[in-house]
């Protein structure tokens, strides 16, 4: 297992730094020289950056006004004054060019943001009972599957009771529609196979026994909107949009009245009373709807992640995907841009998902947990230590200076992660997950976070920019804390948090711990089974299962995106 | 008996170099004339006056404030100098300084600064006049090496990179190189070319960058063998988590 380990993080750090890539000579040397020889040699030896040089020289001559022009970096002096690398995609061999990963430039990025974004989970019955009692309206499987295939027509924008109306064009909207699951197998037997996700085929057993119970007997719609309506509206549209067709929908299926004031009690029902967001809308002062990044709670994030149904018996690759989402969602997307306007946002970000190194760190850390605890980094209950401050202090201390070590031994590792903020980011992922998944418990994760943001600090004498002093050196005390205004539990936590509010760089890697946390005991969620079960769904363009893997097939375009508007354009 | 600061812990020689920059008591290493500290900073013109945000303190009758007849001004402040700023990058490849160490020498040792710390920079803001003398005896003394500390006001990339085949620390903007065994720098901080060519001094032989860094390292003085420092941390760490976790106000 160790040696697989390093193997792998040496080879890539070999492929990146050692091998030549483009024009960029950087052949020969080894990944543990101090000093390298520094061409210089400009965008030109990097083939993605010569190609957007060239776009860049065709814009303007095409549209009489300049545009990108890459020497008007520094004065005259571009990127590239020394070498330009690729970078793999960590948990993957796909190698891309880092501008690739910024997600203006990766259509998965988008689509990941895109499938949350335009996801609503609503209740079904509620609705059921109102038509029954209120309304004397019998509900049946056959009479829910028939309203489900009134409702994926109604979806995506087709019309169902009026005489005369507009319609969107399916070919436009064909990402858009309804799903249902339910924790009741006897009505699943009789739920159309298209219209069900499956608890029982989606999930482990031991996990579909898991959700199952949680949710009980109930029922649930997984709806996604139209990717294309999302991107023109916001977060707050989708369960308008969703609740407009649902509610007409009901009045087709069940041949009801549609003005009749019965018709406002299921109105409230099946459109509102039991709607789940993906995120909670924010306060005044952020000014964001539900369905933005910023009310997305970091259990929620872990749910919609679905690696931990796939590779149940490996924790430390549940957390590292959801470091990957994390950090392009929460640093990339909404840090980045909706809060900054920033566009070196990428690069924070990207850090803890590419070139293994954290993945290198988080393993290490679960071989020595293994060997020191007994065991109690494999996924199960029995097994975990109780979460002490000890433990966490030995686990987070270990877990950082290895990271810290590897960085001074490897040159190329630390040039790698060129900043201190992306160190920072990886070192206190790896403790945070490492102590999670030994202990079961999402706070011990974020306790060794914040150790190892003080040792990182101590040892290198230097941390991240300015806002690390504000974050990391306070966190520690809102770790445990009761006070309602400084403590949560981090499932419940997120990027709204009062202290983490600004936090770049640290929000994939908080989600990462609370996921860690769990996949450590081989829950089959975090913090809300509906969610969980909503995303296991392979008919969604984004796959959940591997985000890291879906960034690297954006990064080399072989991703296929959804919303796009080729039909009603003209051809190029 | 008079109080005799310890300003940090650690039984190493990393900790030791480290109380001696927080101490502020460094070893001149070399000379840099003010016209030439004028000309690497860029801030004016060497000779020039100082440009002023406002009038000086004693002409500017002030209100009556028990705080303003406490607190001398600094130089700077009473003159109305505008405030200006030293950035400086040092190498992870043991540069003596370390951002953070900076920081502290500068708000220990000096009045009217306002210090920013970065992983791969560390910024003082003061009232101009004060600014150079606190970046005079920084580029003077111990606490810099020319190859392995850069004055580098933007641009700033270099700290965590390989150092260059001449053991001078990376410099995008290519400010300053090793020429004929010193360093020289043509370029102000913020790269803007100079006219004249200022010498900086003689690198730091490795050995002796070894002897004076702050920073730990696993091939000179590795963290985890500072046991006292690590002790340290982690007392700092415990009792921030402890004090969070008060249960006992809800006994109250």
């Amino acid at each position: 297992m160790t040696t697989d380990r390093e193997r792998k993080f040496k080879k890539q750090l070999e492929i990146k730094f050692t091998k030549e890539f483009g024009d960029n000579k950087q052949e020969g040397g080894s990944i543990t020289d101090k000093a390298n020889k520094y061409h210089r040699l400009g965008v030109d030896q990097d083939p993605r950056k010569r190609e957007m040089k060239e776009a860049g020289q065709k814009i303007a001559k095409e549209r009489g006004l300049v545009g990108y022009n890459p020497m008007m970096h520094c004065g005259g002096i571009p990127l590239g004054q020394r070498a330009i690398t690729p970078s793999f995609v960590s948990g993957t061999d796909i190698m891309v060019e880092p501008d690739d990963l910024h997600y203006v430039n990766n259509a998965a990025m988008q689509q990941m943001w895109d499938d949350i974004r335009r996801t609503c989970v609503v209740g079904l019955d509620m609705a059921h009972e109102t038509l029954e009692k209120r309304l004397g309206i019998e509900v049946t499987p056959e009479t829910i599957n028939h309203y489900l295939e009134v409702l994926n027509h109604a979806l995506p924008g087709g019309a169902v009771v009026q005489e005369y109306m507009v319609e969107t064009h399916p070919a436009l909207v064909d990402d858009c529609y309804v799903k249902v699951f339910t924790g009741d197998d006897d009505l699943a037997d009789e739920i159309d196979d298209q219209f069900l996700i499956d608890i029982n085929k989606e999930f482990p057993e031991e996990q579909a026994e898991q959700l199952k119970e949680s949710i009980g007997k109930t029922t649930w719609q997984a709806a996604h909107i139209p990717t294309v309506v999302s991107r023109t509206t916001d977060g707050g549209q989708t369960s308008r949009w969703i609740a407009m067709q649902v509610g007409m929908s009901f009045i087709s299926a069940y041949n009801m009245c549609a003005g009749e004031a019965a018709v406002a009690d299921l109105s409230y029902a099946a459109k509102h009373a039991a709607v789940v967001s993906m995120g909670d809308m924010l306060p005044a002062r952020r000014a964001r709807a539900p369905n933005e990044p910023g009310g997305l709670t970091f259990g929620h994030l872990s749910d919609i992640v679905q690696t931990s149904r796939i590779t149940p018996e490996d924790p430390a690759n549940i957390a590292l995907e959801v470091v990957g989402a994390g950090c392009m969602l929460y640093d990339q997307i909404w840090l980045g841009s909706y809060m900054s306007g920033g566009v070196g946002f990428t690069q924070y970000a990207t850090a803890a998902y590419t070139n293994n190194i954290l993945d290198d760190n988080l393993y290490y850390d679960i071989d020595y947990i293994n060997d020191k605890y007994d065991g109690a980094a494999n996924t199960g209950t029995d097994n975990k230590i109780k979460p002490t401050i000890d433990v966490i202090k030995d686990i987070g201390t270990e877990s950082t200076i290895y990271g810290l070590e590897n960085y001074e031994k490897y040159p190329t590792a630390l040039e790698d992660h060129f900043g201190g903020s992306q160190r920072a980011t990886v070192m206190s992922a790896a403790a945070g997950a490492a102590t999670a998944i030994a202990t079961g418990h999402g706070n011990a994760g974020l306790s060794a976070w914040y150790l190892s943001m003080y040792l990182h600090k101590e040892a290198h004498g230097r941390l991240g920019f300015f806002g690390y002093d504000l974050q990391d050196q306070c966190g520690a005390t809102n770790v445990f804390s009761y006070q309602s205004d400084e403590g949560a539990p981090v499932e419940l936590r997120g990027p709204n948090y009062p202290n983490y509010a600004m936090n770049v760089g640290h929000q994939g890697g908080y989600a990462a711990i609370t996921s860690a946390a769990h996949a450590g005991r081989g829950d089959a969620f975090a913090l809300n089974p509906l969610l969980k079960i909503c995303f296991a769904d392979d008919l969604l363009p984004f796959d959940f299962t591997q985000p890291r893997k879906e960034f690297g097939r954006g990064a080399i375009r072989e991703f296929s995106p959804a919303g796009e508007r080729s039909l009603i354009i003209p051809a190029k | 008996m008079a109080y005799e600061p310890q300003f940090y812990p650690g039984n190493t020689i990393i900790a030791e170099n480290r109380r001696k920059h927080m101490s502020g008591n460094l070893e001149k290493l070399r000379e840099i004339s003010d016209e030439d500290l004028t000309l690497v900073l860029g801030h004016r013109a060497p000779g020039s006056d100082y440009p002023s945000t406002h009038p000086p303190l004693a002409e500017m009758g002030e209100p009556e404030c028990s705080i303003r007849e406490l607190v001398e001004p600094t130089e700077g402040a009473k003159a109305g100098d505008r405030v200006r700023y030293v950035q400086f990058a040092d190498s992870m490849y043991n540069a003596p300084a370390t951002p953070y160490f900076r920081a502290y020498y500068a708000a220990i040792k000096f009045r009217g600064v306002d210090p920013g710390t970065l992983s791969g920079r560390q910024v003082v803001e003061a009232r101009e006049r004060d600014m150079e003398k606190l970046a005079k005896e920084s580029l003077e003394t111990e606490i810099s090496c020319p190859a392995l500390s850069g004055l580098r006001g933007a641009t700033v990339h270099g700290h965590s990179l390989r150092l260059q085949e001449d053991g001078v620390m990376f410099d995008m903007l290519d400010r300053r190189r090793l020429e004929n065994g010193t360093i020289i720098m043509d370029k102000d901080q913020v790269g803007r070319p100079l006219d004249k060519k200022v010498d900086l001094g003689k690198p730091m032989s490795e050995e002796e960058a070894a002897k004076r860094t702050t920073i730990y390292r696993v091939d000179n003085v590795a963290f985890r063998d500072d046991d006292e420092a690590v002790e340290w941390v982690h007392r700092v760490w415990e009792t921030r988590t402890e004090y969070g976790f008060q249960p006992k106000v809800y006994n109250d």
